[in-house]
């Protein structure tokens, strides 16, 4: 018998109630995990989740981090053999990337990625279930709680292969929504001037759903991130100290 | 918003936690360390701190900003966005002084123009002030 998606969405042994909107983020976007997306299947997508995780404990991964250079390093990701008949290895090899070593991606990396066979749509959306999965477990991990079990995948419908027309090249190597022209069925995804952080992923407007369900939950709803007064229990600069501190220590530019 | 500075040297530098101005920097630091490391004793213990220091809903808190942003990172380097003309200009000094610019996804942000780190360097103080104002009237609201 399935276990129901929100079965799955415990904070066991926490030392207190966790809010109900976190929660609530976890759940639908575990409901979303395991449904079709834009281009990938739900078997597909639970497999990009559960080699996220494989990730974070890869020892080809941890290799590679400390040498100078990640392409020295040949061999085989931990966990990489149960995605054998979903996704290529170069597919596995992105996701562990992009989970391990993000800083040293670059847009050289990027051409090889889509020279490899992975479209930039089907890019998008992989790395907006990497992120979320990598959100979402960190969140559990410093709490303390067990990781969610993944979701078992929904075969109900096919990828919906909805391209946004209004895409294009602006700077980025994925195309991205002009900052202007979420409008029509994209009209939800922001309103007014949108930062390049939030356009990021727009090539795939579900990923950008995820990505502010997950927003206001874990850190400030889109609208508040410019207001410097919006906090929680901690204050706005703890919550930014925070904030820049992770971002130090994955040395993102951004 | 008390409109009081705060030290962000801290983000690069552990050491200066202590003397940013912020309350349970410390604490806060060591657990952002933590959760991104992989030394499991070390998390647990800095959760401990960091539960004494903020309570539990400041612990939630704390687990939610780092997930986020480690998602975030992850977004802005998995995908090669520039960072925004505005905060690029506004930003230039910080970033030269946190060494910020020695970060590998520098790449992907074209270089500041000579006139572009002038404005910013004009406008930055008027942005604090204007954040300042703000936090003023809504904490009288």
């Amino acid at each position: 018998m399935e276990t129901p998606t929100s079965d799955r969405i415990q904070f066991a042994n926490a030392p207190g109630e966790v809010r109900s909107d976190i929660a609530a983020a976890h759940a639908r976007f575990w409901q979303r995990l395991a449904s079709a997306g834009t281009w990938w299947s739900g078997t597909e997508r639970v497999a990009i989740a559960a080699q996220t995780r494989a990730a974070m404990g890869c020892k080809l991964c941890d290799s590679r981090k400390q040498a100078l250079s990640p392409t020295a390093i040949d061999g085989e990701h931990d966990g990489s053999l149960h995605s054998h008949g979903l996704l290529t290895d170069a597919t596995v090899d992105v996701i562990h990337r992009i989970t391990s070593d993000s800083s040293r991606l670059g847009r050289t990396w990027f051409e090889k990625v889509q020279a490899d066979g992975l479209g930039d749509t089907h890019y998008v959306e992989l790395l907006g279930i990497v992120v979320a999965m990598v959100s979402i477990d960190a969140f559990c991990r410093g709490l303390g709680t067990p990781l969610h079990p993944l979701p078992d995948p929904v075969s109900d419908k096919a990828p919906s292969r909805l391209r946004p027309a209004s895409a294009r090249e602006d700077g980025a190597w994925v195309p991205m929504i002009p900052s202007d022209e979420a409008k029509g069925s994209e009209a939800d995804l922001w309103s007014g001037r949108a930062p390049n952080v939030f356009r990021a992923m727009s090539l795939v407007p579900d990923a950008v759903r995820d990505l502010k369900y997950l927003l206001a939950a874990h850190y400030l709803e889109m609208g508040k991130v410019g207001d410097p007064s919006a906090s929680r229990t901690l204050s706005r600069p703890q919550i930014e100290l925070i904030a820049g501190r992770v971002a130090a220590l994955n040395e993102c530019f951004y | 918003m008390s409109g009081d500075r705060v030290d962000v040297t801290a983000v690069v530098d552990p050491s200066a936690a202590a003397e940013s101005g912020i309350p349970n920097a410390v604490a806060l630091i060591a657990f952002s360390d933590a959760v991104v490391g992989n030394d499991e004793i070390e998390l647990e213990q800095a959760r401990a701190s960091l539960l004494e220091a903020v309570g539990f809903e400041g612990l939630v808190d704390a687990a939610g900003v780092v997930g986020n942003f480690q998602r975030m990172v992850r977004i802005a380097d998995g995908t090669g966005i520039p960072l925004d003309a505005p905060m690029r200009a506004l930003t230039a000094d910080l970033r030269r002084d946190l060494a910020i610019n020695d970060y590998p996804s520098a790449d992907n942000t074209p270089a500041e123009s000579t006139s572009g780190r002038l404005l910013g360097r004009v406008l930055a103080p008027l942005l604090g002030l204007a954040y300042r104002t703000m936090g003023r009237v809504k904490g009288k609201a």
